[in-house]
Protein backbone atom coordinates (compact mmCIF):
# COMPACT_ATOMS: atom_id res chain seq x y z
CA UNK A 1 0.00 0.00 0.00
CA UNK A 2 3.10 2.56 0.84
CA UNK A 3 4.64 1.92 -2.53
CA UNK A 4 1.12 2.67 -4.24
CA UNK A 5 1.25 5.84 -2.13
CA UNK A 6 4.11 6.44 -3.04
CA UNK A 7 3.98 5.75 -7.15
CA UNK A 8 1.23 8.03 -6.74
CA UNK A 9 2.94 11.19 -5.34
CA UNK A 10 6.11 10.22 -8.08
CA UNK A 11 3.35 10.48 -11.08
CA UNK A 12 1.36 13.80 -9.78
CA UNK A 13 5.21 15.31 -9.40
CA UNK A 14 5.63 14.36 -12.76
CA UNK A 15 2.45 15.11 -14.00
CA UNK A 16 2.51 18.63 -12.82
CA UNK A 17 5.90 19.08 -15.19
CA UNK A 18 4.41 17.06 -17.90
CA UNK A 19 1.03 18.20 -17.54
CA UNK A 20 1.07 20.66 -20.56
CA UNK A 21 2.00 18.51 -22.94
CA UNK A 22 0.49 15.39 -21.54
CA UNK A 23 -2.45 16.82 -22.04
CA UNK A 24 -2.43 18.23 -25.38
CA UNK A 25 -1.34 14.50 -26.42
CA UNK A 26 -3.91 13.04 -24.31
CA UNK A 27 -6.92 14.96 -25.22
CA UNK A 28 -8.14 13.28 -28.41
CA UNK A 29 -8.30 10.10 -26.88
CA UNK A 30 -11.00 11.18 -24.12
CA UNK A 31 -13.70 11.38 -26.21
CA UNK A 32 -12.80 7.85 -27.42
CA UNK A 33 -12.77 6.17 -23.81
CA UNK A 34 -15.75 8.40 -22.72
CA UNK A 35 -17.92 6.36 -25.49
CA UNK A 36 -16.40 3.23 -24.69
CA UNK A 37 -17.12 3.05 -21.30
CA UNK A 38 -20.36 4.23 -21.91
CA UNK A 39 -21.05 1.23 -23.87
CA UNK A 40 -19.22 -1.23 -21.91
CA UNK A 41 -21.74 0.38 -18.65
CA UNK A 42 -24.48 -0.26 -20.66
CA UNK A 43 -23.36 -3.87 -21.98
CA UNK A 44 -23.03 -4.67 -18.65
CA UNK A 45 -26.62 -3.22 -17.20
CA UNK A 46 -28.43 -5.11 -20.20
CA UNK A 47 -26.72 -8.30 -18.49
CA UNK A 48 -27.76 -7.52 -15.56
CA UNK A 49 -31.04 -6.55 -16.33
CA UNK A 50 -32.03 -9.56 -18.52
CA UNK A 51 -31.03 -12.01 -15.76
CA UNK A 52 -29.11 -13.61 -18.73
CA UNK A 53 -26.89 -16.94 -17.47
CA UNK A 54 -25.21 -17.36 -20.44
CA UNK A 55 -24.67 -14.11 -21.90
CA UNK A 56 -21.49 -13.01 -20.37
CA UNK A 57 -21.13 -9.05 -18.99
CA UNK A 58 -17.65 -7.27 -18.94
CA UNK A 59 -15.91 -9.10 -15.74
CA UNK A 60 -16.79 -12.33 -16.83
CA UNK A 61 -15.27 -11.06 -20.60
CA UNK A 62 -11.90 -10.45 -18.75
CA UNK A 63 -11.82 -13.43 -16.43
CA UNK A 64 -12.77 -15.23 -20.06
CA UNK A 65 -9.71 -13.34 -21.00
CA UNK A 66 -7.34 -14.02 -18.34
CA UNK A 67 -8.43 -17.90 -18.55
CA UNK A 68 -7.62 -17.77 -22.14
CA UNK A 69 -4.36 -16.34 -21.71
CA UNK A 70 -3.56 -18.34 -18.83
CA UNK A 71 -4.31 -21.65 -20.39
CA UNK A 72 -1.87 -20.83 -23.35
CA UNK A 73 -3.92 -22.36 -25.92
CA UNK A 74 -5.24 -18.73 -27.27
CA UNK A 75 -1.68 -18.37 -28.71
CA UNK A 76 -1.53 -21.64 -30.25
CA UNK A 77 -4.63 -20.60 -31.98
CA UNK A 78 -3.45 -17.09 -32.48
CA UNK A 79 -0.60 -18.12 -33.93
CA UNK A 80 -2.42 -20.83 -36.30
CA UNK A 81 -4.88 -17.61 -37.71
CA UNK A 82 -1.88 -15.53 -38.51
CA UNK A 83 0.19 -18.11 -40.19
CA UNK A 84 -2.51 -18.31 -42.62
CA UNK A 85 -3.23 -14.95 -43.30
CA UNK A 86 0.29 -14.29 -43.30
CA UNK A 87 1.14 -16.90 -46.44
CA UNK A 88 -1.97 -16.60 -47.87
CA UNK A 89 -1.74 -12.84 -47.91
CA UNK A 90 1.66 -12.54 -48.96
CA UNK A 91 1.01 -15.41 -52.19
CA UNK A 92 -2.26 -13.17 -53.06
CA UNK A 93 0.07 -9.88 -53.27
CA UNK A 94 2.57 -11.21 -55.20
CA UNK A 95 0.34 -13.05 -57.73
CA UNK A 96 -2.16 -10.02 -57.40
CA UNK A 97 0.24 -6.93 -57.60
CA UNK A 98 2.15 -8.30 -60.93
CA UNK A 99 -1.22 -9.26 -62.53
CA UNK A 100 -2.75 -5.93 -61.43
CA UNK A 101 0.47 -3.91 -63.40
CA UNK A 102 -0.26 -5.92 -66.33
CA UNK A 103 -3.96 -5.94 -66.86
CA UNK A 104 -3.91 -2.41 -65.87
CA UNK A 105 -1.33 -1.07 -68.32
CA UNK A 106 -2.01 -3.44 -71.41
CA UNK A 107 -5.59 -2.86 -72.87
CA UNK A 108 -5.70 -6.59 -74.64
CA UNK A 109 -5.02 -7.93 -71.87
CA UNK A 110 -7.56 -5.98 -70.06
CA UNK A 111 -10.07 -6.97 -72.27
CA UNK A 112 -8.91 -10.38 -71.93
CA UNK A 113 -8.83 -10.73 -68.03
CA UNK A 114 -11.33 -8.50 -67.00
CA UNK A 115 -14.33 -10.07 -67.30
CA UNK A 116 -13.04 -13.56 -65.52
CA UNK A 117 -11.82 -11.28 -62.97
CA UNK A 118 -14.99 -9.39 -62.35
CA UNK A 119 -17.10 -12.78 -62.70
CA UNK A 120 -14.96 -14.65 -59.94
CA UNK A 121 -14.25 -11.34 -57.52
CA UNK A 122 -18.61 -11.24 -56.15
CA UNK A 123 -17.71 -15.19 -55.22
CA UNK A 124 -17.52 -14.94 -51.53
CA UNK A 125 -14.50 -16.63 -49.79
CA UNK A 126 -17.09 -18.48 -47.83
CA UNK A 127 -18.62 -20.27 -50.65
CA UNK A 128 -15.17 -21.97 -51.55
CA UNK A 129 -14.80 -23.80 -47.80
CA UNK A 130 -15.97 -26.92 -49.63
CA UNK A 131 -13.66 -26.91 -52.61
CA UNK A 132 -10.57 -25.59 -50.26
CA UNK A 133 -11.30 -28.49 -47.88
CA UNK A 134 -11.93 -30.72 -51.11
CA UNK A 135 -8.55 -29.84 -52.05
CA UNK A 136 -6.27 -29.17 -49.43
CA UNK A 137 -7.96 -31.67 -46.70
CA UNK A 138 -8.72 -30.17 -42.84
CA UNK A 139 -5.82 -27.77 -41.90
CA UNK A 140 -3.25 -24.81 -42.92
CA UNK A 141 -3.46 -25.75 -47.04
CA UNK A 142 -7.53 -25.07 -46.81
CA UNK A 143 -7.04 -21.97 -44.68
CA UNK A 144 -4.02 -20.21 -46.60
CA UNK A 145 -6.25 -20.81 -50.23
CA UNK A 146 -9.79 -18.65 -48.95
CA UNK A 147 -7.32 -16.32 -47.20
CA UNK A 148 -4.88 -15.86 -50.94
CA UNK A 149 -8.81 -15.85 -52.64
CA UNK A 150 -9.62 -13.15 -49.94
CA UNK A 151 -7.15 -11.04 -50.56
CA UNK A 152 -6.34 -11.78 -54.42
CA UNK A 153 -9.23 -10.10 -55.61
CA UNK A 154 -9.36 -6.67 -53.67
CA UNK A 155 -5.33 -6.24 -54.53
CA UNK A 156 -5.73 -7.62 -58.16
CA UNK A 157 -8.77 -5.21 -58.73
CA UNK A 158 -7.29 -2.64 -56.45
CA UNK A 159 -3.69 -1.97 -58.68
CA UNK A 160 -5.37 -2.41 -62.42
CA UNK A 161 -7.08 0.69 -61.22
CA UNK A 162 -4.27 1.94 -59.87
CA UNK A 163 -2.58 2.03 -63.28
CA UNK A 164 -5.15 2.84 -65.25
CA UNK A 165 -5.50 6.13 -63.15
CA UNK A 166 -2.07 6.81 -63.92
CA UNK A 167 -2.21 10.78 -65.26
CA UNK A 168 -1.90 11.51 -68.65
CA UNK A 169 0.55 14.62 -67.78
CA UNK A 170 2.88 11.68 -66.55
CA UNK A 171 2.10 9.02 -68.95
CA UNK A 172 2.95 11.54 -71.72
CA UNK A 173 6.48 12.76 -69.03
CA UNK A 174 6.85 8.86 -69.41
CA UNK A 175 6.73 8.73 -73.28
CA UNK A 176 8.66 11.90 -74.00
CA UNK A 177 11.80 10.97 -72.16
CA UNK A 178 11.43 7.80 -74.05
CA UNK A 179 10.75 5.42 -71.27
CA UNK A 180 9.68 1.99 -72.82
CA UNK A 181 9.23 -1.88 -71.46
CA UNK A 182 10.58 -2.97 -67.77
CA UNK A 183 12.02 0.61 -66.86
CA UNK A 184 9.30 2.18 -67.45
CA UNK A 185 7.26 0.10 -65.17
CA UNK A 186 9.92 0.40 -63.00
CA UNK A 187 9.91 4.14 -62.79
CA UNK A 188 6.75 5.29 -63.79
CA UNK A 189 3.88 2.72 -64.15
CA UNK A 190 4.94 1.07 -60.64
CA UNK A 191 5.40 4.21 -57.76
CA UNK A 192 2.50 6.05 -59.46
CA UNK A 193 0.34 3.37 -59.28
CA UNK A 194 1.77 2.30 -55.74
CA UNK A 195 -0.29 4.94 -53.18
CA UNK A 196 -3.52 3.11 -54.22
CA UNK A 197 -1.68 -0.37 -54.43
CA UNK A 198 -1.13 0.15 -50.29
CA UNK A 199 -4.63 0.76 -50.19
CA UNK A 200 -5.85 -2.42 -51.94
CA UNK A 201 -3.47 -4.14 -49.22
CA UNK A 202 -4.97 -2.73 -46.87
CA UNK A 203 -8.56 -3.60 -47.44
CA UNK A 204 -7.06 -7.03 -48.59
CA UNK A 205 -5.57 -7.65 -44.93
CA UNK A 206 -8.82 -6.62 -43.81
CA UNK A 207 -10.78 -8.91 -45.48
CA UNK A 208 -8.51 -11.52 -44.75
CA UNK A 209 -8.82 -11.09 -41.14
CA UNK A 210 -12.53 -11.23 -41.29
CA UNK A 211 -12.83 -14.26 -43.53
CA UNK A 212 -9.58 -16.25 -41.54
CA UNK A 213 -12.15 -16.72 -38.78
CA UNK A 214 -14.89 -17.76 -40.70
CA UNK A 215 -12.73 -20.38 -42.31
CA UNK A 216 -11.63 -22.11 -38.89
CA UNK A 217 -15.09 -22.17 -37.82
CA UNK A 218 -16.23 -24.32 -40.50
CA UNK A 219 -13.71 -26.56 -42.27
CA UNK A 220 -10.63 -26.31 -39.38
CA UNK A 221 -9.47 -27.65 -36.29
CA UNK A 222 -7.48 -24.71 -35.01
CA UNK A 223 -7.25 -21.29 -34.87
CA UNK A 224 -9.43 -17.98 -33.22
CA UNK A 225 -12.17 -19.19 -35.45
CA UNK A 226 -12.31 -22.75 -34.15
CA UNK A 227 -11.21 -21.70 -30.73
CA UNK A 228 -15.19 -19.34 -30.85
CA UNK A 229 -16.78 -22.61 -31.66
CA UNK A 230 -14.71 -25.05 -29.72
CA UNK A 231 -15.84 -22.73 -26.24
CA UNK A 232 -19.37 -22.74 -27.25
CA UNK A 233 -19.80 -26.41 -27.91
CA UNK A 234 -17.63 -27.23 -25.03
CA UNK A 235 -20.39 -26.54 -22.43
CA UNK A 236 -21.74 -22.93 -23.67
CA UNK A 237 -18.82 -20.76 -22.56
CA UNK A 238 -19.75 -17.88 -24.00
CA UNK A 239 -17.65 -16.09 -21.47
CA UNK A 240 -14.56 -17.56 -23.90
CA UNK A 241 -16.45 -16.89 -26.89
CA UNK A 242 -16.87 -13.04 -26.38
CA UNK A 243 -12.60 -12.88 -25.01
CA UNK A 244 -11.89 -14.86 -28.11
CA UNK A 245 -13.73 -11.78 -30.47
CA UNK A 246 -12.22 -9.46 -28.24
CA UNK A 247 -8.79 -10.78 -29.30
CA UNK A 248 -9.77 -10.53 -32.93
CA UNK A 249 -10.55 -7.38 -32.67
CA UNK A 250 -7.19 -6.30 -30.87
CA UNK A 251 -5.07 -8.33 -33.62
CA UNK A 252 -7.06 -6.51 -36.49
CA UNK A 253 -6.17 -3.45 -35.53
CA UNK A 254 -2.58 -3.89 -34.90
CA UNK A 255 -2.42 -5.96 -38.66
CA UNK A 256 -4.41 -2.26 -40.12
CA UNK A 257 -1.87 0.04 -38.01
CA UNK A 258 1.27 -2.31 -38.78
CA UNK A 259 0.32 -2.16 -43.06
CA UNK A 260 -0.49 1.65 -42.75
CA UNK A 261 3.48 1.98 -42.00
CA UNK A 262 3.68 1.59 -45.63
CA UNK A 263 1.70 4.56 -46.33
CA UNK A 264 4.93 7.07 -44.82
CA UNK A 265 7.30 6.53 -47.22
CA UNK A 266 8.66 9.72 -49.06
CA UNK A 267 7.82 7.63 -52.32
CA UNK A 268 3.61 7.21 -51.77
CA UNK A 269 3.20 10.06 -49.28
CA UNK A 270 2.23 11.58 -52.39
CA UNK A 271 -0.71 9.89 -52.75
CA UNK A 272 -2.37 10.37 -49.44
CA UNK A 273 -1.95 14.04 -49.07
CA UNK A 274 -4.52 16.26 -51.10
CA UNK A 275 -4.13 14.67 -54.58
CA UNK B 1 13.98 37.10 -88.34
CA UNK B 2 11.99 36.61 -91.28
CA UNK B 3 12.50 33.46 -93.08
CA UNK B 4 13.49 34.49 -96.21
CA UNK B 5 17.08 34.18 -97.28
CA UNK B 6 18.20 32.54 -94.06
CA UNK B 7 19.11 28.85 -93.19
CA UNK B 8 15.93 26.24 -93.32
CA UNK B 9 13.60 26.94 -91.07
CA UNK B 10 13.48 24.55 -87.64
CA UNK B 11 10.00 23.71 -87.04
CA UNK B 12 7.49 23.91 -89.67
CA UNK B 13 3.94 23.45 -89.39
CA UNK B 14 2.49 22.33 -92.93
CA UNK B 15 -1.62 22.72 -93.02
CA UNK B 16 -2.38 21.31 -89.99
CA UNK B 17 -6.18 20.81 -89.51
CA UNK B 18 -7.49 18.94 -86.36
CA UNK B 19 -11.31 17.80 -85.37
CA UNK B 20 -12.39 16.19 -82.62
CA UNK B 21 -15.42 13.82 -82.24
CA UNK B 22 -18.17 14.99 -80.23
CA UNK B 23 -21.93 13.11 -79.68
CA UNK B 24 -21.34 12.21 -82.76
CA UNK B 25 -20.60 15.51 -84.37
CA UNK B 26 -17.02 16.56 -85.75
CA UNK B 27 -15.94 19.61 -83.71
CA UNK B 28 -13.42 22.07 -85.97
CA UNK B 29 -10.60 22.81 -83.15
CA UNK B 30 -7.36 23.66 -85.99
CA UNK B 31 -7.96 24.52 -89.84
CA UNK B 32 -4.85 25.09 -92.05
CA UNK B 33 -2.30 26.20 -89.90
CA UNK B 34 1.34 27.27 -91.68
CA UNK B 35 4.27 28.58 -89.68
CA UNK B 36 8.04 28.57 -89.99
CA UNK B 37 10.08 28.43 -86.29
CA UNK B 38 13.70 29.65 -86.65
CA UNK B 39 16.36 27.75 -84.73
CA UNK B 40 16.60 29.44 -80.90
CA UNK B 41 13.49 31.66 -81.65
CA UNK B 42 10.96 31.69 -78.69
CA UNK B 43 7.23 31.90 -80.19
CA UNK B 44 4.68 32.11 -78.35
CA UNK B 45 1.13 30.78 -79.41
CA UNK B 46 -1.96 33.28 -78.28
CA UNK B 47 -5.10 32.90 -77.94
CA UNK B 48 -8.37 32.13 -76.26
CA UNK B 49 -9.05 29.49 -74.24
CA UNK B 50 -10.32 26.66 -76.64
CA UNK B 51 -9.21 28.14 -79.82
CA UNK B 52 -7.34 24.37 -80.00
CA UNK B 53 -3.51 26.26 -79.41
CA UNK B 54 -2.62 23.58 -76.66
CA UNK B 55 -3.87 21.19 -78.98
CA UNK B 56 -1.67 22.61 -81.71
CA UNK B 57 1.44 22.14 -79.02
CA UNK B 58 0.28 18.38 -78.61
CA UNK B 59 0.30 17.97 -81.93
CA UNK B 60 3.84 19.42 -82.80
CA UNK B 61 5.21 17.25 -79.53
CA UNK B 62 3.65 14.35 -81.54
CA UNK B 63 1.23 13.19 -78.70
CA UNK B 64 -1.25 13.84 -80.98
CA UNK B 65 -1.92 13.53 -84.28
CA UNK B 66 -3.32 15.95 -86.82
CA UNK B 67 -5.99 14.96 -89.53
CA UNK B 68 -4.25 16.89 -92.17
CA UNK B 69 -1.04 18.53 -92.56
CA UNK B 70 2.08 17.71 -90.74
CA UNK B 71 5.06 18.73 -88.88
CA UNK B 72 8.45 18.65 -89.68
CA UNK B 73 11.22 19.29 -87.40
CA UNK B 74 15.18 19.53 -89.12
CA UNK B 75 13.24 18.11 -92.48
CA UNK B 76 11.97 14.97 -90.60
CA UNK B 77 8.15 14.52 -90.02
CA UNK B 78 7.10 14.17 -86.60
CA UNK B 79 5.63 10.85 -85.89
CA UNK B 80 5.90 10.72 -81.93
CA UNK B 81 7.71 12.57 -79.01
CA UNK B 82 10.96 12.96 -78.42
CA UNK B 83 13.56 12.92 -75.53
CA UNK B 84 15.42 16.14 -77.57
CA UNK B 85 12.27 17.92 -77.94
CA UNK B 86 10.99 18.23 -74.51
CA UNK B 87 7.54 19.43 -73.40
CA UNK B 88 6.86 21.24 -70.13
CA UNK B 89 3.36 20.45 -68.66
CA UNK B 90 0.53 23.26 -66.91
CA UNK B 91 -0.16 20.80 -64.12
CA UNK B 92 3.05 19.59 -63.06
CA UNK B 93 4.62 16.52 -65.08
CA UNK B 94 7.25 15.64 -62.57
CA UNK B 95 6.63 12.65 -60.68
CA UNK B 96 5.28 13.33 -57.33
CA UNK B 97 7.41 9.95 -56.04
CA UNK B 98 10.85 11.38 -56.81
CA UNK B 99 12.96 13.40 -55.43
CA UNK B 100 14.32 17.06 -56.91
CA UNK B 101 17.49 15.26 -58.10
CA UNK B 102 15.80 11.64 -59.48
CA UNK B 103 13.10 14.05 -61.49
CA UNK B 104 16.01 16.47 -63.31
CA UNK B 105 18.15 13.21 -63.86
CA UNK B 106 15.59 10.98 -65.61
CA UNK B 107 16.41 12.03 -68.92
CA UNK B 108 19.85 11.66 -68.23
CA UNK B 109 19.48 7.95 -68.02
CA UNK B 110 21.83 6.88 -70.35
CA UNK B 111 25.24 8.59 -69.39
CA UNK B 112 27.25 7.57 -66.62
CA UNK B 113 26.88 8.47 -62.93
CA UNK B 114 29.38 11.20 -63.30
CA UNK B 115 28.37 12.76 -66.01
CA UNK B 116 24.99 12.61 -65.10
CA UNK B 117 25.72 14.31 -61.47
CA UNK B 118 27.36 16.85 -62.65
CA UNK B 119 24.71 17.91 -65.43
CA UNK B 120 21.81 17.73 -62.37
CA UNK B 121 23.78 19.60 -60.16
CA UNK B 122 24.42 22.11 -62.93
CA UNK B 123 20.94 21.94 -64.40
CA UNK B 124 19.49 22.36 -60.35
CA UNK B 125 21.46 25.56 -59.46
CA UNK B 126 20.34 27.35 -62.74
CA UNK B 127 16.65 27.34 -61.94
CA UNK B 128 17.80 28.42 -58.20
CA UNK B 129 17.10 25.05 -56.53
CA UNK B 130 20.07 24.11 -55.06
CA UNK B 131 19.64 22.18 -51.45
CA UNK B 132 16.59 21.00 -52.40
CA UNK B 133 18.08 18.48 -54.28
CA UNK B 134 16.87 15.61 -52.10
CA UNK B 135 13.02 16.71 -51.36
CA UNK B 136 9.92 15.54 -53.04
CA UNK B 137 7.81 17.77 -54.75
CA UNK B 138 5.28 17.69 -51.91
CA UNK B 139 7.37 19.32 -50.15
CA UNK B 140 7.67 22.30 -52.73
CA UNK B 141 5.81 25.40 -53.58
CA UNK B 142 3.84 25.34 -56.79
CA UNK B 143 6.78 28.44 -58.77
CA UNK B 144 9.68 25.61 -57.23
CA UNK B 145 8.00 22.45 -59.23
CA UNK B 146 7.64 24.39 -61.96
CA UNK B 147 11.26 25.51 -62.08
CA UNK B 148 11.80 21.43 -61.29
CA UNK B 149 10.01 20.68 -64.45
CA UNK B 150 11.87 23.21 -65.89
CA UNK B 151 15.35 21.81 -65.11
CA UNK B 152 14.14 18.37 -66.23
CA UNK B 153 14.12 19.59 -69.73
CA UNK B 154 17.03 21.89 -69.91
CA UNK B 155 19.38 18.47 -68.25
CA UNK B 156 18.84 16.70 -71.59
CA UNK B 157 20.06 19.73 -73.57
CA UNK B 158 16.67 19.98 -76.19
CA UNK B 159 16.85 21.13 -79.21
CA UNK B 160 12.79 22.42 -78.93
CA UNK B 161 11.24 22.86 -75.09
CA UNK B 162 7.06 22.95 -75.91
CA UNK B 163 5.70 24.54 -72.75
CA UNK B 164 1.89 24.73 -72.42
CA UNK B 165 0.89 27.52 -70.01
CA UNK B 166 3.50 26.70 -67.84
CA UNK B 167 3.20 29.44 -65.40
CA UNK B 168 -1.23 29.43 -65.13
CA UNK B 169 -1.07 27.49 -62.46
CA UNK B 170 1.08 30.00 -60.15
CA UNK B 171 -0.03 33.36 -58.44
CA UNK B 172 1.02 36.76 -60.26
CA UNK B 173 4.11 37.45 -58.48
CA UNK B 174 5.66 34.19 -58.85
CA UNK B 175 4.46 33.90 -62.41
CA UNK B 176 6.49 37.37 -63.05
CA UNK B 177 9.30 36.10 -61.11
CA UNK B 178 9.20 32.45 -63.70
CA UNK B 179 9.19 34.69 -66.74
CA UNK B 180 12.43 36.59 -65.83
CA UNK B 181 13.81 33.54 -65.19
CA UNK B 182 12.88 32.05 -68.73
CA UNK B 183 13.60 34.71 -70.50
CA UNK B 184 17.30 34.36 -68.93
CA UNK B 185 17.79 30.96 -69.19
CA UNK B 186 16.47 31.34 -72.81
CA UNK B 187 19.02 33.84 -73.30
CA UNK B 188 22.31 31.52 -71.79
CA UNK B 189 20.77 28.08 -73.70
CA UNK B 190 19.31 30.15 -77.21
CA UNK B 191 16.92 26.84 -77.35
CA UNK B 192 13.82 27.15 -79.63
CA UNK B 193 10.68 27.49 -77.22
CA UNK B 194 7.49 27.26 -78.50
CA UNK B 195 4.96 28.65 -75.64
CA UNK B 196 1.37 28.40 -75.16
CA UNK B 197 -0.57 31.12 -73.31
CA UNK B 198 -3.87 32.73 -73.29
CA UNK B 199 -2.02 35.77 -71.43
CA UNK B 200 -1.57 38.73 -73.69
CA UNK B 201 1.15 40.52 -71.29
CA UNK B 202 3.13 37.20 -70.90
CA UNK B 203 3.24 36.80 -74.76
CA UNK B 204 5.01 40.11 -75.17
CA UNK B 205 7.21 40.34 -72.57
CA UNK B 206 8.78 36.71 -73.75
CA UNK B 207 8.61 36.24 -77.31
CA UNK B 208 10.18 36.98 -80.24
CA UNK B 209 6.87 36.96 -82.50
CA UNK B 210 3.42 36.05 -81.29
CA UNK B 211 1.18 33.98 -82.97
CA UNK B 212 -1.95 35.30 -82.62
CA UNK B 213 -5.09 32.04 -82.77
CA UNK B 214 -8.51 32.61 -83.54
CA UNK B 215 -12.03 31.30 -81.45
CA UNK B 216 -12.47 27.91 -82.47
CA UNK B 217 -11.89 26.49 -84.95
CA UNK B 218 -8.42 28.29 -84.58
CA UNK B 219 -6.99 29.38 -87.68
CA UNK B 220 -3.91 32.26 -87.65
CA UNK B 221 -4.91 35.58 -87.34
CA UNK B 222 -1.69 37.38 -87.43
CA UNK B 223 1.95 36.68 -86.82
CA UNK B 224 3.32 40.22 -84.54
CA UNK B 225 6.97 40.71 -84.41
CA UNK B 226 7.99 41.78 -80.74
CA UNK B 227 11.36 43.39 -81.75
CA UNK B 228 11.57 44.45 -78.05
CA UNK B 229 15.60 43.77 -76.72
CA UNK B 230 15.50 42.39 -72.98
CA UNK B 231 14.82 43.10 -70.48
CA UNK B 232 11.90 44.32 -71.67
CA UNK B 233 10.16 47.78 -70.23
CA UNK B 234 6.55 47.15 -69.46
CA UNK B 235 5.58 50.93 -69.74
CA UNK B 236 7.00 51.91 -72.45
CA UNK B 237 5.30 52.93 -75.93
CA UNK B 238 6.08 50.49 -77.79
CA UNK B 239 4.78 47.80 -75.36
CA UNK B 240 1.53 49.41 -75.11
CA UNK B 241 1.33 49.72 -79.03
CA UNK B 242 2.04 45.65 -79.63
CA UNK B 243 -0.53 45.35 -76.26
CA UNK B 244 -3.01 46.95 -78.05
CA UNK B 245 -2.48 45.85 -81.65
CA UNK B 246 -3.12 42.35 -79.60
CA UNK B 247 -6.17 43.39 -78.14
CA UNK B 248 -7.44 44.29 -81.28
CA UNK B 249 -6.73 40.84 -83.22
CA UNK B 250 -8.04 39.13 -80.44
CA UNK B 251 -11.32 41.26 -80.63
CA UNK B 252 -11.28 42.62 -76.66
CA UNK B 253 -11.58 45.79 -75.71
CA UNK B 254 -9.14 48.13 -74.54
CA UNK B 255 -10.08 49.58 -71.89
CA UNK B 256 -12.88 48.34 -68.69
Amino acid sequence: MTWVFIAMIVLAAAGVKLQDSLRDSLRPLVAPLCVAMIGVGLWGLAVIWTGSRVFPGPLQTCLGLAELIESERLWGDIIASLFRVTWGFFLAASVGIPLGLVVGWNMRVFTAMNPIIQGLRPISPIAWIPIAILWFGIGDGAGIFLIFLSAFFPIAVGTTAAVRNISLVHQRSAENFGLAGLELFRRVVFPAAMPQIITSLRIALGVAWLVIVAAEMVGMDSGLGYLINDARNAGSRYDLVVATMVVIGMIGIVLDLLIRQLERFDEVRWGYEKR
Amino acid sequence: MTSANQEPAKVVFNGISKSFGRKGESLRVLEDINLEVQDGEFICLLGPSGCGKSTLLNIVAGFEESDAGSVTIDGEIVAGPNPQRVFVFQEYGIFPWASVWDNVALGLRHLSEQERAKIVEATISMVGLSGFEAAYPMELSGGMKQRVEVARALAVSPDVIYMDEPFGALDSLTRLGMRAEIVRIWQQEKKTILFVTHDVDESIQLADRIVVLTERPGRIADIVEVGLEHPRDLGSGEYGAIKNRLYDLLGVAHTI
